[in-house]
């Protein structure tokens, strides 16, 4: 093991992108991820790859789309309104079956909103997020560690799926500075990119796109679309259990929710109550099946997201009425403290 | 009436941008706005892009601004002004509407020159009754000081880091003042806060005109030109005596220089108070300051014979 490296949360990612041989990024200025294209515009240089500051998310995106196409490891980055703006082409990505790896430092929203973390675009996230039935693999990291591996994670699984990844972190994270350890990449034994347009010179032409226009063609394609989708579900599920075995009450929470509510949990167990934390790290899939299990004994649940409730929403899809599942949030870029959601646990313990 | 373009008559009028403003100390963007809210002698709906002047004049509850100012995105400052104008103009049209009120733009040069340049393009050629005006400090200070396509050759930005490999921004601006005039719009002009009268003037004659106006106004930025926070002014002023900034108006297709300077200074007078030029006064990087000079003086001679 190297030594711990000390960065911040958003140069983590970038850092871990070159350490997993990404070497094309493209993004555009908006706060709190700033430090992604800074730290790029430097570090490209050295690793002799491709940084380039477009004239916006739009042709940020774009330019990944065509990166990507050509064979290389791309990425992108932005904030929830650039993230939205990226939609089209995500979409885009998706429908073309291109690998990527997009980054959302959340902040709050709706509209311009302001430049706190927040968690409301879960749904965006998970759900699809543009137009079409697609779906993106979702990772929550909830420290620099998580940040680091997973997004060296995020290239290989977007690789073997040919799907783009999403990093779904948040303003918070993204700033704050800690240790971790800087784990070496190992590039696992992926496929040749044998779709990527590299010249045809000596072969047959390849075709990428995402217009099928004859007749059953695109259902053909979406049905395919759908089984990666279910094979992700099978096999890519991670999550994280914090003393959940004889707990009473489940916190359910992701991301820098979760890295909050767990100094609560160890609080509350200090006092003997019987408490649990469980974190979905993939957001998409979701841990459902757990869920289901855990649901199955005598205990409730409660969600706790920075957002008005949107996890919740699967959490209780997953526990389909089994259990009791309450929700504690704070939208619009508001952060909780330990304090609170100790509070919050005692009332309804 | 219409107050004189004299200092002691203008300074009786109200201000209509006011303190609690949070632009930081010695910052170009809110001197313009004064300026051309004090030039104007039309009722004047406000419309800007996300950025610098944006957020800080509407911190919370609080504004800045003492007549209707509306923001939606980055990108679409020109297309939200001309959804009020057209508005504005129905209700004309229907008889519940009589005033002359005039639509003005305040935008930075990031939601100008770059992602709002499709909005503000299609809002010149469908011939809103506006006036756009770009803020241009040449680059995303809101952000934190990364490139744009206004920035300067040379520049030294967050992401374009001057270094041992790359010498700062690498690419020429972009002349967005000619890139509006070729809109073969009714007026296009170039200002600057040092030169004020001819800032007024021009602000005055563009509002007067029907139809789709653009003023590019250089505004100077200490934190992102890492210059002292008083020399806004003297920055802006020398900008315009080396003929990096030419202060002129295309009116009807037709170029004007207002202004020539007597004595054209070289560009390094205006590259050397700025820290983000800094190193471009290393021995291996001369190179870019010759062609920083060549560039000016480039452009100033077609200006020249364009006039």
């Amino acid at each position: 093991m190297r030594e711990k490296l000390f960065l911040k949360g958003n140069e983590v990612i970038a850092e871990a992108a070159i350490n997993a041989c990404c070497r094309f990024y493209a993004g555009y200025p908006i706060t709190p991820q700033n430090e992604i294209p800074e730290y790029m515009s430097h570090r490209m240089e050295e690793v002799r790859g491709v940084f380039i500051q477009a004239e916006s998310e739009l042709a940020a995106i774009n330019m990944v789309y065509g990166a990507s196409a050509a064979g290389a490891r791309a990425m992108t980055s932005s904030s929830s309104p650039g993230i939205s703006l990226k939609q089209e082409a995500i979409s885009y990505l998706a429908g073309a079956e291109l690998p990527a790896v997009i980054v959302n430092i959340q902040r709050g929203g709706p509209g311009l909103g302001n430049i706190s973390g927040s968690q409301a675009d879960y749904l965006q996230a998970v759900k699809g997020g543009g137009h079409g039935d697609y779906k993106l693999l979702v990772y929550a990291p909830y420290n620099l560690q998580e940040m680091w591996d997973l997004t060296m994670l995020a290239f290989d699984k977007a690789d073997e799926y040919r799907n783009p990844v999403m990093i779904l972190g948040d303003g918070v994270i993204g700033q704050m500075m800690e240790p971790f350890f800087p784990t070496p990449y190992v590039k696992p034994d992926l496929p040749e990119k044998d779709w990527s347009l590299t010249g045809c010179k000596g072969r047959e032409p390849r075709v990428i796109k995402s217009l099928y226009m004859g007749e059953g063609e695109l259902e053909r394609r979406n049905q395919i679309f759908q089984e990666k989708y279910l094979t992700m579900k099978e096999i890519e599920v991670r999550y994280e259990s914090v003393d959940v075995d004889d707990s009473e009450i489940i916190i359910v929470a992701f991301g820098i929710a979760a890295r909050i509510a767990l100094s609560s949990v160890r609080r509350l167990r200090r006092e003997g109550l019987k408490v649990g934390l469980f974190r979905p790290i993939t957001l998409f899939p979701f841990p459902e099946k757990k869920l289901s299990v855990l649901a199955e004994e005598n205990r409730r649940f409660i969600t706790i997201e920075m957002n008005a409730g949107q996890m919740v929403e699967d959490v209780r899809l997953a526990i389909n009425g089994k259990s009791e599942v309450m929700f504690y949030g704070r939208p619009g870029g508001a952060i909780f403290t330990p304090e609170e959601i100790y509070e919050k646990i005692k009332t309804v313990y | 009436m219409a107050t004189e373009l004299r200092l002691k008559e203008l300074s009786k009028k109200e201000e209509l941008f006011t303190h609690g403003h949070r632009l930081c100390a010695g910052c170009g963007a809110p001197i313009i706005v004064k300026m051309v809210l004090l030039a104007s002698e039309y009722p004047v709906i406000a419309c800007s892009s996300t950025g610098c002047l944006e957020v800080s004049s509407c911190i919370s509850e609080y504004t800045a601004w003492k007549i209707p100012w509306i923001h939606s995105a980055f990108e679409n400052a020109a297309a939200t002004i001309a959804g009020v104008e057209s508005m504005y103009k129905a209700l004309k049209k229907k008889g519940r509407a009589d005033k002359e009120i005039k639509f003005v733009t305040f935008c930075g040069d990031g939601g100008t020159y770059d992602i709002g340049l499709q909005s503000l393009s299609g809002a010149m050629e469908r011939g809103h009754d506006m006036l756009y005006i770009c803020y241009d400090n040449g680059a995303y200070m809101n952000t934190g000081i990364q490139r744009s396509s206004a920035t300067p050759l040379g520049a030294d930005t967050t992401t374009s880091p001057a270094g041992s490999v790359v010498p700062g921004k690498l690419q020429q601006r972009k002349d967005l003042t000619k890139i509006m005039a070729a809109h073969n719009i009714p007026y296009a002009a170039q200002a600057s806060p040092s030169h004020w009268l001819d800032l007024m003037k021009k602000v005055r004659k563009a509002l007067k005109i029907k139809g789709p106006k653009f003023m590019n106004i250089l505004s100077p930025c200490n934190r992102g030109w890492r210059s002292r926070t008083d020399d806004a002014i003297m920055l802006s002023r020398l900008a315009v005596q080396t003929c990096y900034w030419p202060l002129y108006e295309v009116e009807d297709g037709v170029t004007r220089i207002t202004f020539k300077p007597k004595e054209k200074k070289p560009i390094v007078d205006f590259l050397k108070p700025q820290g983000r030029f800094k190193h471009l006064f290393n021995p291996e990087n001369e190179w870019i300051i010759k062609k920083f000079q060549e560039m000016t003086d480039k452009e100033w001679e077609l200006l020249l014979k364009s006039s």
